[in-house]
């Protein structure tokens, strides 16, 4: 089978997509790890409630490999028989990819700051935890229609 | 349904019965003490009196309860307890109680035994550190084998043991043969960047010498008071550190003798804490010699017992129910069907509702029930969670916030179920049943369009209920205008999206933004800046906007969850070509569904509250209430029973 330069791009957007916000998410959820230590340090009795925010940065990677999963399903890679696709439909797929790879890479790390110092909520009034949450889940905002945008334009490309 | 009603309870009665008074008060539970001193001039010199004579019964409180705290954490490793989650906490009897109160001494003296314990154990713990401090100083120089007493000075000669950085070693050796020096360096051992020797030279250079030491940083180690060669102090300390560890293993067992002594001091911890409490409230009265006063809140509801209840104790009292006044700081109690009660955690985490405002719960929880299932959408993940969380509710003995938790978490798991079903969801394609309605998968932009829909509802309703606060308190004409025009002009908006409605919707729309544009502006004083401030208003469009984007998220985490379980399912049966592939593809399953529904799991927890604080509250909620806070027995360890 000949390859094609569709295929490459498309491919490179679904690796974007894993990429990119895996390398956010992993940030994002070191930052808070960083602070959680901290705090535990002091009372380990907090573990589970730092466990919490240290998770919410981590989302922004699984939406990434959702979206390369989807963009992998679409042009037959995970079934063994690779599309043929053109330039066109390679550029699109690697366009949908975008939203996802950029937004998540960036908000995984601020939602990682926000969740950090969310922790410090946890360190002084550990009551107020659902406050620190939803500061860290206001930046997920984004990244939630970023992969909304992702996927509505993957199922949008006609192969 | 909603916040109860509070009455301020005055209750005059005598003093030598104020005990017992407050034993009962304290036993229903539904009474706050208000603090009224500060309402009393400052120089009554009775009731500094008083309270100087309760504050000193407090200290004393204090320090015995901090006394039966310590040999509880003391004596925590030597019992075997059971998990109060599973079997709940023991109960007291009465007579128990006195029976433990009457031998209250002796239990004090093994408290003391055992404060005895402690500090030896922990003198032995810093005997320990020392030697072994010392264990590792010395074992760099285990090859000396002069005494250490012995080293120092002879008449002409000096010993000195030397701490050199292992880079200047060679050279320091070599400018003293450079020098002529009388000196001698003799290696001993070393750790990674120092080397450790002894210089042996003539007393009469030592100038000299002193002068090249510190020219190569080096430094001469001090054993002051050490005898014998390291060797030897070694093995001495060594037979100490087992000496101490025998020592140890006799004060655990000491320990262990006490522990079934822990039981006792819990139950008493548990007692003075609650006589503790009762102090600190009467430190909220006032009185006389002979009578006091107290002021509390009282839930309305609850009037009407609290009074037959004080009365059967005693005929002697005055007891009167007030409403609260004007610019009270009245504390906020809920009241709410059983099927609404967890989501009250909901609005607990975010603030409690102003006593003057409305309770949310009731309208909030139909929408974060709806919405929670269809973030997670997955039917085979809603049973899992339900069964666990059902599982908890009926095993454990759960109370507080953890409860209601697990009970949000268990009606999450059925509407997860239900939504699950409608989208043909379990554990993603793993199981293939048909959709009741449709699968996201196929046509995500219906399941878009039913996600605004959810947020137009909602913002409606807290549209709605916002005119609803205005109509309670008299203010018609505002709830018109400030949400009944909206609500105009956004059905107006939303009729245009439907071409069979076109021609009506422009006029809506239209008439609803007149309205407004005329109405908005009502509070300013010229006449062009009423107009411009309406003109401005229209702007609030954009907001009512992004809240329904918002939803969106409704549509993106049930996507989420589904491909997710997808993936896992690939990526499982790829494993699964042979027997032990078949094994490690179930594993893969059970674990990657497990991650998946935590993962999950939390995040529809997060981001419906998020929709339920930000999209639905900002409409009509006034937060800020102060919890109800009664007086009541509250115990740590034990449950008392007919106390």
């Amino acid at each position: 089978m000949e390859l094609t330069y569709g295929q490459v791009l498309a491919l490179l957007g679904a690796a974007l997509a894993v990429l990119l916000p895996g390398i956010g998410s992993a940030k994002g959820v070191g930052i808070v790890g960083e602070s959680a230590a901290g705090v535990v340090t002091e009372d380990p009795g907090k573990f589970g409630q730092t466990l919490i925010l240290q998770a919410i940065p981590g989302t922004q990677g699984i939406y990434g490999l959702l979206t390369g999963f989807v963009i992998m399903q679409r042009i037959g890679i995970l079934g063994g028989r690779l599309l043929p696709l053109n330039l066109h439909q390679g550029l699109l797929i690697l366009a949908a990819a975008l939203p996802i790879a950029f937004v998540g890479l960036l908000s995984a790390i601020a939602q990682g700051r926000a969740a950090a110092a969310g922790v410090g909520i946890i360190a002084k009034r550990p009551e107020e935890l659902a406050k620190g949450i939803t500061y860290a889940a206001m930046v997920e905002t984004y990244a939630v229609l970023a992969l909304l945008a992702s996927i509505l334009m993957l199922f949008g490309i006609k192969l | 349904m909603a916040i109860v009603n509070m009455k301020k309870m005055h209750l005059l009665g005598l003093k030598n019965e104020q005990d017992k008074i407050l034993s009962t008060i304290q036993k229903t539970g539904a009474v706050e003490v208000i603090d009224i001193t500060q309402q009393v001039p400052e120089h009554e010199v009775q009731q500094i009196q008083i309270h100087q004579g309760l504050e000193k019964e407090l200290s004393e409180l204090d320090s015995k309860l901090s006394k039966l705290k310590f040999g509880i954490d003391f004596l925590k490793p030597y019992v075997m307890e059971k998990n109060p989650l599973l079997y709940g906490r023991p109960a007291v009897q009465k007579e128990q109680l006195d029976e433990m109160l009457s031998r209250e001494d002796q239990y004090f003296t093994t408290l003391q035994a055992i404060s005895g314990l402690e500090q030896r154990l922990s003198h032995l713990k810093g005997e320990e550190s020392k030697i072994n401090n010392r264990i590792e100083l010395l074992s760099s120089w285990e090859n000396l084998d002069i005494p250490l007493e012995q080293l120092g000075h002879t008449e002409k000669t000096e010993f000195l043991p030397i701490v050199v950085p292992i880079k200047a070693f060679e050279d320091f050796k070599n400018r003293l043969k450079d020098r002529q020096l009388s000196a001698e360096v003799m290696t001993i051992g070393g750790n990674r960047d120092e080397t450790f020797g002894l210089l042996i030279y003539y007393r009469a250079q030592k100038s000299e010498l002193q002068d090249i030491m510190k020219e190569f940083s080096v430094s001469v180690q001090e054993f002051s008071g050490l005898k014998g060669t390291p060797r030897e102090i070694i093995a001495r300390d060594k037979e100490r550190l087992s000496g101490i560890e025998a020592e140890r293993q006799g004060i655990k067992r000491e320990a262990q003798a006490l522990a079934d002594q822990r039981f006792f001091f819990e139950v008493l911890y548990d007692y003075w804490s609650v006589v503790r409490d009762k102090k600190q409230n009467m430190l909220k009265m006032v009185g006389t010699r002979d009578t006091f006063l107290l002021t509390a809140w009282v839930p309305e509801p609850l009037e009407d017992k609290l009074k037959q209840r004080i009365l059967d104790t005693t005929d002697a009292v005055y007891i009167e129910f007030s409403p609260p006044e004007e610019g009270e700081e009245i504390p906020v109690m809920l009241e709410n069907p059983r099927l609404v009660q967890p989501f009250e955690l909901i609005t607990e985490l975010y603030s409690l509702p102003d006593p003057k405002g409305l309770d949310p719960n009731l309208y909030m929880a139909p929408f974060y029930f709806i919405f929670f299932g269809m973030m997670v959408s997955d039917a085979g993940y809603g049973l899992v969670l339900s069964l666990l969380t059902g599982l908890a509710l009926w095993k454990l003995k759960l109370a507080g916030q953890g409860k209601k938790l697990v009970e949000l978490l268990f009606l999450g798991g059925i509407s997860t179920f239900i939504w699950g079903a409608i989208f043909g969801g379990w554990f993603g394609d793993l199981i293939k049943l048909k959709p009741l309605w449709i699968n996201p998968l196929d046509n995500p932009m219906a399941i878009l369009v039913l996600s605004f829909a959810f947020g137009v509802i909602q913002i409606y309703a807290g549209l709605l209920l916002s005119a609803y606060k205005n109509i309670r308190a008299g203010r018609t004409a505002d709830a018109f205008m400030d949400q009944g025009l909206w609500i105009v002009f956004l059905s107006g908006l939303i009729m245009l999206a439907f071409p069979q409605l076109g021609f009506i919707a422009k006029y809506v729309a239209f008439a609803g933004a007149l309205g407004l544009l005329l109405t908005q502006g009502r509070a300013q004083k010229s006449i062009v800046m009423k107009f411009l401030s309406g003109l401005l208003s229209l702007y609030g469009v954009t907001g009512y906007l992004s809240d329904v984007l918002s939803y969106s998220r409704l549509l993106a985490l049930g996507l989420a969850t589904g491909v997710i379980a997808v993936v896992i399912n690939t990526m499982a049966r790829l494993v699964g070509v042979n027997a032990i592939g078949v094994i490690i593809m179930i594993i893969i399953m059970i674990g990657g569904h497990i991650f998946n529904i935590a993962i999950n799991t939390l995040g529809a927890y997060v981001h419906s509250s998020r929709l339920q604080y930000i999209e639905f509250f900002s409409k009509f909620y006034d937060s800020g209430g102060r919890a109800f806070d009664p007086m009541k027995v509250k115990t740590t360890y034990v449950d008392f029973e007919n106390l």
